[in-house]
């Protein structure tokens, strides 16, 4: 049991964790890519319905989770360790550890380490100096960006629902989780943001009756625990059909997905062997119908696979010939919307503005203020000295090694040849 | 007796028909500070040269800390100049628009790779603590010197060679020269041949030989 | 000529032999044992493979082979940038792997039975029994010229264990990338096309990005460039090459020995200057590698063979919409090459050809697939190439659907020729080719 948890720990711990995991699934998608072009729906999908690759995909935020704690464990205790305020001193820690086997009391080599920029403090046989800032938030930042990548997928994939709905103005607003009011208005429009060309607002009455929600394009609205995600435009028409064969005639509302103009969609009359295929025309005066509301549209009649007859009418219009009547009673805007539940979104984007903040930190630190250590610990007959780098370690080791040669050579003894 | 670190059996030096050192049979032991002394053109220089691996015998044997110059092909005799010796000039050679520290840690970098703060530490043990910014134009000849022994000395070679060191200062920068060439070798325990006209000069090193016409023909042992 | 067809495979051949010497200084013999012993068996194994399945498996098999071991470059390369990098990254096994003789042997032999294979691939087994006895004579005393070469080499010239295998398997690369079937770069850059299109597509869907109706279309047009086929070139360059830079990069990051317990300056200085000069030493293979990988891609890129691409028929349809295109009249369909047809009606085009596979079996497909821009195929030795991915397609699978192969169109073998429904025709065009026209315009 002992050594299973050990292994356990190993796993969550290790460094070598993040690339195995990554190179696994590397070699999954490469293995599915033989079998279908669709490999990564096809490696999503395979990842949220098998228990054994979700539990290897956690393995990556639970992984990054431990050393978020690790990695901030050490840092103090490698803080304490520069501050002289512990003893516990582990070399691992340092890219170099060396013993002379000469004793001092480091006044002397206190400041001459100040003397060269050094930060400096002295307890009792040890002295640790200091320069620079160190990178660990930048570092910290990052392992908590990275979890939340990580976290953000698993959940993302194996926990989001979507489902799509046709928001019609002066319909109702609901999906499967309830209803809402009215869909007041939906207006779409030019926008001049730096991104979005167009903006789209679903004006929604509260339940309550008092009040609106608006739904605009990004970012995604709440409603209910689930984003609002417009997906398409279309146009809801309401329609009425009568041909030969059916006398009484056929009346529908029917959602269309025919937006931008020129886009067609098909309403299959039931019963019947007659199709209608719609399309919206585009004015000549380059105007968007969809945001003026008038609205013209452009219809083909087929009986099988045979073209009856082709023909345009405006919204409020009819179109009659051959005992064949088509009147479009009325249209309303429409947006096709997805309703997702999906938190792993918002943990995404967390993690993308964490590295944005890391890297911001980390470059200037890295390049102008890296941080370097050396602490010096005094025994009964020998010293230990220790040293590490985060950046110019060449410049650092050279002030070390000078360090180390001041207290064997005991320079300050040294006669002085000043002219 | 100490080891010798230079020993030559009849090194001879020809320039075309002149013959710039004749049979020469010589040892130094390591550690030894040995004074060459003669008149201008007497062969003090040519024997610098060839000790030094600056130059080819013509003739004889010659053997510098176990290895026999004349066995070495061009890298190796550069290597051995790299890694063995230190030369100080009458003419300092510091490149002009390269600071005191920058001149010493070019010869880190040509030995192997530069490292400031030896090289700060170098100049501070001779004495330019204060002067590491300086360029050479800026410091006094004593001074130059020095930056020029820090240079020599960087490399911890085991051969010293000083050609006329002190032939442009004055009488206080020589003895602080010397003085300080002194203490370093009680430091470092590095061998100097030290090539001058100077008697005063001479009389620094443990002795000294004379040379005329490319024979040595006097030998002197000093007093400590 | 044969010797000049084998000239790539000559060089790599030595080449990886000088890098196995060099890797393994103290086991020359056993690399050079098995090594030799590698390729022997890689030619009669794949002499027999071809004799066995003739038809594009044999290729695919020693295709996948070369692919197997560039993704276990990659991990090596991974492994390696970790090493150097992180602190106390647990390794010690694998060097303790890479440095025991069952390694040397094990990794020699295999490289040589896989250097073997791509030698007869190009050779082909025509020649008999007698030809391939000849390659492995040739191969063996390339084998001891190698070992009097890497002689002549300076010792300070080290090789790391996973520069090694970054030397091998890009030798391997460049070796198998002057023959068509066994070229990997093309497929490479087809795959990364299609695994950026999905994941932009998949990001946009998870983050929740609006679609394209709503962003600038200047903006959009650069999402458009996800969705082209320089970004399969360029990202494939870039899978192509990570292995080998991670490596140099590793090499460069690799610590330098402590010297702090060393006392005197000089020495110190000796000693960091020694390992790096030690260090630039090793970086040697991985620049080499680079190059012969570009090598490697350039041979893929403009491959050194032509291309049967006729210029399309115009052919038009009889009063029931069918076109017919009899079997042997202007040009014989049956013999075994792609013959291209231009079929136009109500002012919609479509691209088709007719082939005989090697099975005996007529096609018909269009000239495009459902993936890429419909720039068209033309035919070389064994396969049909797509203009635009540069994706290989072995005749035999012409006619199947799915990937980069050419869509199949429905038609009627008859004794007099074949026919096929024109408007079948003209809507597949329609809603396959021109919506993946469309895509790779810079729509979602």
């Amino acid at each position: 049991m002992k050594r299973l948890l050990r292994i356990i720990w190993a796993i969550l711990f290790s460094r070598a964790t993040p690339p195995f995991v990554i190179g696994f699934f590397l070699l999954v998608y490469v293995g599915i890519a033989f079998i279908t072009d669709e490999t990564l729906i096809a490696l999503m999908r395979y990842t949220r319905t098998s228990f054994f690759l979700t539990a290897m995909l956690a393995l990556l935020p639970l992984n990054f989770a431990v050393r978020l704690v690790v990695e901030t464990i050490g840092y103090l205790k490698m803080r304490r360790v520069v501050m002289v305020s512990t003893e516990d001193v582990q070399p691992g820690l340092f890219d170099e550890t060396v013993e002379l086997t000469v004793t001092s009391s480091f006044e002397q080599l206190q400041s001459h380490l100040e003397a060269l920029g050094y930060k400096t403090r002295r307890i009792a046989g040890a002295l640790g100096a200091w320069r620079g800032i160190s990178i660990f938030p930048a570092r910290i930042l990052f392992i908590a960006g990275v979890f939340l990548l990580y976290a953000g997928i698993l959940i993302s994939l194996t926990t989001r629902t979507s489902e799509r709905v046709a928001i019609v103005e002066g319909e109702k607003f609901s999906s499967s989780t309830g209803e809402s009011g009215i869909v007041e208005r939906i207006t779409f429009e030019p926008s001049s943001g730096l991104i979005l060309a167009k903006k789209l607002s679903m004006e929604v009455a509260a339940s309550s009756g008092k009040g609106k929600n608006v739904f605009g394009v990004y970012p995604p609205s709440l409603y209910q625990g689930a984003f609002v995600y417009p997906r398409y435009l279309g146009i809801g028409l309401f329609f009425n059909f009568t041909a030969p064969e059916l006398p009484a005639g056929y009346e529908t509302f029917s959602p269309l997905n025919i937006y931008p103009p020129g886009k067609e969609a098909t309403s299959v009359i039931p019963g019947s062997p007659y199709r209608l295929v719609f399309s919206l025309v585009g004015p000549d005066d380059e105007t968007d119908p969809y945001t003026t509301g008038r609205m013209n549209f452009n219809f083909k009649l087929l009986k099988g696979k045979d073209l009856v007859l082709t023909g345009s009418a405006p919204r409020g219009g009819e179109f009659v010939r051959d005992g064949y009547r088509l009147a479009f009673r009325d249209s309303r805007r429409l947006v096709i919307t997805d309703f997702i539940r999906d938190y792993g979104v918002l943990m995404i984007w967390a993690s993308g503005i964490l590295f944005v903040i890391a890297g911001c930190f980390w470059l200037p630190v890295r390049i102008f203020f890296p941080r370097s250590e050396m602490l010096f610990r005094s025994g009964p007959d020998r010293i230990q000295a220790f040293s590490r780098a985060e950046g110019r370690g060449r410049k650092h080791e050279g002030v070390f090694h000078e360090a180390l040669d001041l207290l064997e050579m005991r320079r300050t003894d040294r006669k002085s040849f000043e002219g | 007796m100490a080891t010798a670190i230079i020993e030559t059996t009849s090194l001879t030096r020809n320039y075309g028909d002149i013959c710039a050192l004749k049979p020469l049979d010589l040892q130094v032991p390591e550690g030894e500070w040995l004074s060459v002394m003669g008149h201008s053109g007497s062969g003090k220089s040519t024997l610098m040269n060839l000790v030094g691996g600056l130059d080819r015998p013509s003739a004889g044997s010659l053997q510098v800390g176990g290895k026999d110059l004349l066995a070495l092909t061009e890298d190796g005799l550069a290597r051995f100049r790299r890694e063995f010796v230190g030369i100080i000039f009458q003419q300092h050679h510091l490149v002009p628009y390269l600071s005191a520290v920058e001149n010493v840690m070019m010869a880190q970098y040509f030995h192997s790779v530069p490292d400031e703060a030896e090289a700060r530490l170098a100049l501070e043990r001779v004495g330019l603590g204060h002067r590491l910014k300086n360029r050479p134009g800026e410091l006094s000849g004593g001074e130059q010197q020095r930056v020029c022994i820090a240079r020599a000395i960087i490399n911890s070679p085991k051969l010293l060679l000083g050609d006329e060191p002190t032939g442009n200062l004055d009488h206080k920068s020589t003895v602080m020269v010397m003085d300080l060439l002194k203490e370093l070798r009680d430091e470092e325990r590095f061998t100097i041949i030290m090539v001058t006209h100077n008697q005063e000069v001479a009389a620094w090193g443990d002795r000294t030989i004379y040379l005329d016409d490319g024979v040595l023909v006097r030998e002197e042992r000093m007093n400590s | 000529m044969v010797a000049i067809k084998l000239i790539p495979h000559i060089l790599s051949w030595v080449g990886i032999v000088l890098i196995l010497l060099r890797g393994f200084p103290e086991r020359k013999r056993v690399v050079a044992v098995a090594v030799g012993a590698g390729f022997a068996l890689g030619v009669a194994g794949t002499f027999f493979l071809f004799r066995s399945f003739p038809g594009d498996f044999s290729f695919s098999l020693i295709r996948d082979v070369v692919g197997g071991s560039f993704l276990l470059l990659w991990g090596i390369a991974v492994a390696s940038i970790y090493r150097s990098t992180v602190r106390n990254f647990p390794l010690s096994w694998g060097e303790r792997f890479f440095a025991s003789i069952f390694f040397a042997g094990v990794g020699a032999f295999m490289s040589g039975m896989i250097a073997g294979a791509i030698s007869v691939c190009r050779l082909g087994t025509s020649g008999g029994m007698l030809m391939l006895l000849i390659l492995v004579l040739v191969a063996c005393v390339l084998v001891f010229e190698s070992l009097a070469i890497e002689r002549l080499l300076p010792p300070s010239f080290t090789v790391s264990n996973s520069a090694l295998m970054a030397g091998v398997v890009a030798l391997l690369l460049f070796s198998s990338s002057s023959i068509l079937r066994l070229d990997l770069f093309s497929p490479l850059s087809m795959k990364v096309m299609k695994f950026t299109h999905d994941f932009v597509h998949q990001f946009f869907e998870s983050m929740l990005i609006p679609d394209h109706l709503f962003i600038h279309i200047h903006l959009w047009r650069y999402i458009g460039l996800l969705f082209g086929k320089e970004v399969g070139f360029w990202g494939g360059l870039i899978i192509w090459f990570a292995p080998a830079i991670l490596i140099a990069l590793a090499i460069s990051f690799e610590r330098l020995p402590s010297v702090a317990h060393i006392r005197q300056g000089a020495q110190r200085r000796t000693v960091v200057a020694t390992a790096i000069r030690a260090r630039r030493f090793r970086l040697v293979v991985p620049g080499i590698t680079i190059l012969v990988l570009a090598g490697a891609g350039y041979q893929s890129r403009f491959p050194a063979v032509e291309y049967w691409d006729p210029k399309p028929i115009v052919i038009s349809a009889g009063p029931s919409g069918e076109i017919v295109i009899p079997l042997k009249g202007e040009v014989d369909l049956k013999d075994g090459k792609l013959h291209k047809y231009l079929f136009s009606q109500g002012g919609k085009e479509a691209r088709f050809f007719v082939l005989m596979t090697p099975t005996g079996q007529l096609t018909v497909d269009l000239d495009a697939c459902a993936i890429c821009k419909p720039d068209g195929y033309g035919q070389t030795e064994g396969t049909v190439l797509c203009y635009y991915c540069k994706t290989l397609i072995p005749l035999e699978t012409v006619g199947k659907p799915g990937g980069c192969n050419p869509v199949p169109i429905h038609f009627t073998e008859k004794k007099d020729g074949v026919y096929i429904d024109g408007l079948t025709l003209i809507n597949t065009w329609s809603t396959t080719v021109q919506t993946t026209a469309r895509v790779k315009e810079g729509s979602k």
